[in-house]
């Protein structure tokens, strides 16, 4: 930051042609997360941007070369906390990849089950919240309550609402409960309305619409120059989701479409999101539908799963099972691998390296949320100040990820 | 040299080598309980079992699993051969991997864990068990045996040093082959048969032999534990450092293992060295990490009348001041055969460089009862290399008490190790004008000591020991030594820059090249080591 200039002759004070340069964060209602953005201003008219994510200090990357590879699923988890489960998903199937194992196909479904029901509470809080901002308070209300009955189910699954750590290796903390199909048809049809509500409320709304339109426009070459991914990429007209281009857990199996854009404005990232909920609806539909009560969950290799707390109990083998890896951890192969999932927000990807050892020797994730923060300052840049909240709203910046 | 295959991988072997030996040399394990390297071969515990293969191999009628038939069907096997007592035979192809050979290990395995308690997280052994490791390895399911496991007797005394664990034994007797081969006394047998069977003492014995924590040490399950180190730590939180045992002029290689947590020693045990120790070490030695702790120095003190605490620092430069105030050539120096040959150059530097004086002494322990396998008579781990510091002419304490009666010494700077002579016959010291003792530990030369200086021991340090064959044979330092203290060859460094006349050397790779040639170790054998196994 630059000092403040003091003017040596105040009889020859007029006003100063040279922009004026303005702290927007790091604590700033608008700001979601901690993140500074440094402003050069013409009148109201934004010269130049500079965004500074960082405040979190977390250094999660490095915890994780010192527990055991299981004990990377709390960090996880609170890398995009809107959506911890796709983030567990993500890394359960990277350590998968480098073990060369594949879970059994209910509990490919159990993952795509919970990993859209966590889809639809990070699109709707990001479209909830950036409605608020831009005054209209009771749809964020109404999306806000989407996403408690959404993690009402989470927590009938997983025992928490938010940061779960349901992920394992090689499978999920626990099978699917007697309730989770009842209780996503039954929400299925209520999300639906709500969507409808929403829409009827803001995209008929002018002060809404001349607030999105052809405002943060973000074309397709500068979003692909970027490395952008997810619905902010999506918004700008190109159909790349890694659930379609490089499918995993079955989803080439499932009917759904991939909703783009075409101006890659705000508005069409806050109607490729919308798009996105009713596909994920689609998909959960048919996930419901196929998922088979009876079955394993989860691998079957003591190397990797851990026995069953009875057995661990009361017999030698379990014993040392659980032992071996809870002491030791989980022993992937020397090698690394790059392994990547549809998160909320783009691409989420791991690239992790394994000396071996049942310690990670290396996790090093790519957050879609970081990269895309980059091209927000061409999308702010000759903007005004007022439009930095819906550009910024429509971009979802979470800050767990873009701590590096 | 002859080579042989093993699981595709040509291993060469020396004549009279076993198919598992060969395997070790090059750094391969071939699942086993009953062969260790040192001992004679047993052939007991059949994990070893590996299929060589041959023209004609000799088939054995078994029965197999049928999961269509949902009933066992006859089938025919290779007849397996324990690696462990079969020779390498050059060209022969053997395979420790194929399935005959895992299916044998596997059901070996679950032979022995059939029986086994729920003992793991009691259990000493937890993190360094063989039954552990290849359960993951070869076995990787639960028992199918559902009937109450064989109850035998536990925690047996068999002596002062160790417990006995009935359920946990695989009977592998590599601890009665211990005793009979290495110690030749025959304390040890097994008794009843099958499944009954355990190991006991031999009537109206102990055990209680000077290598009883060898049993243990050979032990591949947690059936002996030392009574030492039963419950005292996990040893997965420990972390183990290359050493050299100060017990004797031996010189066994062990390690230090330490929790970094507790900044504490918690065990030694050996280092395999072919050239000095084996595969052995003695209890006594076994136990010397106890000194590191016990009546810990860890600041220094100044006795006027009475002593009184000072810190590190201050001590050094009230030392300082104190030999300052007495002619230089009437200042002795008391070498240390306890100490590190790196602590001794720089006390002999310190004579030459800074004092001027060249009247050496010797402090060294007078001496245990040696035998034939390990124990040196000497128990001084550094004689030599003391003596070999000023040229191999030290007078010994006897002398000095002489000495101090003629009027020959006014001062005296001691390296304070553990001596022979107590505190009583060291009385005449306490009328020199001063004593200044380096030492880690309360010791007579301490007791004495006008000024005691902290060092750290030899588990907080770095050095070199010169054991009775003229080996040299560096250390690595396992814990941190307290706060503001260093090692004595530092200390004395600081006490000459404390006295204006600073050393040349300030460095451990100085001190290190200015140790006698004939002194330096052969080579490093690097730095520390994260080592469990």
């Amino acid at each position: 930051m630059e000092p403040i200039q003091e003017y040596e002759d105040e009889t020859s004070l007029e006003l100063p042609t040279e922009p004026m340069r303005l702290n927007m964060g790091p604590a700033h209602p608008a700001m979601h997360g901690t993140v500074r953005m440094i402003l050069d201003l013409d009148g109201e008219t934004v010269q130049n941007v500079d965004v500074q994510p960082g405040y979190l200090h977390r250094g999660f990357e490095k915890s994780c070369e010192r527990g055991t590879w299981a004990q990377v699923y709390p960090y996880v988890d609170r890398l995009n906390y809107v959506s911890p489960m796709l983030n567990n998903v993500g890394f359960s199937l990277a350590v998968e990849k480098l073990l060369g194992v594949e879970v059994p196909e209910r509990c490919q479904i159990y993952r795509v089950i919970l990993g859209e029901l966590a889809r639809i509470t990070d699109h709707l809080t990001c479209n909830g919240a950036m409605a608020m901002e831009l005054g209209a308070f009771t749809p964020f209300l109404w999306c806000i309550k989407v996403r408690d009955w959404i993690w009402d189910i989470l927590e009938q699954e997983t025992g928490a609402r938010m940061t779960h750590s349901f992920g394992r290796i090689g499978g999920m903390a626990l099978p699917p409960t007697d309730k989770l199909k009842e209780s996503v048809r039954n929400i299925l049809p209520q999300i639906d309305k709500v969507l409808g509500e929403t829409e009827a409320t803001l995209v008929r709304n002018r002060i809404f619409i001349d607030r999105l339109q052809n405002v943060g426009v973000l074309p397709k070459d500068v979003a692909i120059s970027m490395g952008v991914t997810g619905p902010m990429l999506r918004a700008s007209g190109i159909d790349y989701d890694v659930r379609k281009a490089h499918p995993y857990s079955g989803y080439d199996t499932y009917d759904f479409e991939i909703p783009i854009g075409h101006d890659g404005d705000t508005y069409d990232r806050f109607m490729v999101r919308m798009e996105e909920v009713r596909q994920s609806c689609r998909i959960l539909e048919q996930a419901v539908e196929r998922m088979p009560d009876e079955g394993p969950i989860n691998i079957d290799d003591p190397r990797i799963i851990l026995p069953p707390k009875e057995a661990v109990y009361s017999t030698i083998e379990a014993t040392i099972a659980h032992f071996k890896i809870v002491m030791e951890g989980i022993k992937p192969p020397v090698g690394a691998v790059y392994s990547y999932t549809e998160g909320g927000n783009g691409e989420l990807g791991y690239y992790i390296v394994s000396d071996g050892s049942g310690t990670p020797y290396r996790v090093r994730c790519r957050p879609p949320c970081f990269i895309n923060l980059k091209a927000v300052e061409d999308m702010i840049r000759s903007n005004m100040i007022a439009d930095i909240v819906p550009i910024f709203g429509s971009v979802n910046m979470i800050g767990g990820e873009c701590d590096r | 040299m002859p080579t042989f295959k093993l699981d595709g991988r040509e291993i060469p072997f020396e004549p009279g080598d076993t198919i598992i030996r060969a395997a070790w040399r090059q750094g391969i394990e071939i699942p086993h309980y009953c062969w260790h390297p040192g001992l004679t071969i047993a052939a007991n515990c059949r994990m070893c079992l590996v299929e060589i293969k041959a023209e004609r191999p000799v088939m054995m009628p078994t029965l197999k699993w049928d999961a269509q038939k949902n009933e066992y069907v006859p089938a025919d096997k290779p007849k397996l051969t324990p690696s462990c007592q079969a020779p390498a035979v050059a060209g022969q192809e053997v395979f420790s991997k194929s399935s005959e050979a895992l299916n044998a290990q596997a059901h070996v395995q679950e032979f022995l864990l059939l029986n086994h308690p729920v003992d793991c997280p009691i259990c000493d052994q937890a993190g360094e068990c063989k039954l552990q490791d290849y359960w993951l390895t070869s076995q990787g399911t639960s028992k199918r045996k559902l009937t109450e496991p064989v109850h035998k007797p536990k925690a047996v005394r068999f002596g002062p040093t160790i417990v006995y664990d009935g359920e946990r034994c695989v009977m592998c007797t590599r601890c009665i082959r211990f005793c009979d081969e290495v110690t030749h006394d025959h304390v040890l047998d097994m008794r009843e048969r099958g499944n009954k069977n355990e190991i006991t003492l031999s009537p109206g014995r102990e055990l209680d032999h000077k290598y009883t924590l060898m049993t243990e040490h050979v032990c591949p399950v947690g059936a002996l534990t030392s009574r030492d180190f039963r419950f005292k730590a996990r040893v997965w939180f420990l972390r183990a450092a290359k050493s050299v045992c100060n017990g004797c002029a031996t010189g066994c290689n062990d390690y230090l293992d330490y929790d970094p947590r507790q900044n504490r020693v918690y065990r030694i045990r050996p280092r395999d060295n072919e050239a000095v120790n084996k595969f052995w070490m003695c209890d006594d030695g076994m136990l010397t990490y106890h000194g590191v702790h016990e009546a810990r120095i860890t600041h220094g003190s100044v006795r006027n009348g009475q002593p009184e605490a000072v810190a590190a620092a201050q001590a050094v430069t009230l030392a300082a001041a104190a030999l300052a105030r007495v002619p230089a050539a009437k200042v002795g120096l008391v070498l240390s055969a306890q100490h590190a040959s790196e602590d001794n150059l720089v006390l002999a530097r310190f004579g030459s460089d800074v004092l001027g004086s060249d009247k050496f002494y010797m402090g060294a322990l007078g001496g245990w009862e040696g035998d034939d396998i390990l124990r040196n008579a000497d128990n001084n781990p550094n004689r030599k290399g003391a003596l070999a510091a000023v040229g191999g002419n030290a007078r010994s304490l006897t002398e000095l008490l002489a000495d101090i009666k003629s009027g020959a010494i006014d001062a005296l700077l001691v390296l304070g190790g553990p001596t022979a002579e107590d505190a009583a016959t060291l009385a005449p010291l306490r009328s020199l004008k001063a004593v200044v003792t380096l030492a880690s530990n309360v010791t007579a030369l301490t007791q004495v000591a006008s000024i005691v200086v902290p060092v750290a021991s030899f588990a907080e340090m770095e050095g070199t020991f010169v054991n009775a064959q003229g080996m040299a044979q560096r250390f690595d330092r396992a814990i941190r030594p307290p706060e503001g203290v260093r090692p004595a060859w530092a200390t004395l460094v600081e006490l000459a820059k404390a006295m204006a006349k600073p050393l040349a050397l300030t460095h451990i790779a100085e001190v290190r090249g200015a140790l006698p040639a004939s002194t330096k170790p052969a080579s490093a054998h690097g730095s520390h080591e994260e080592a469990r196994a």
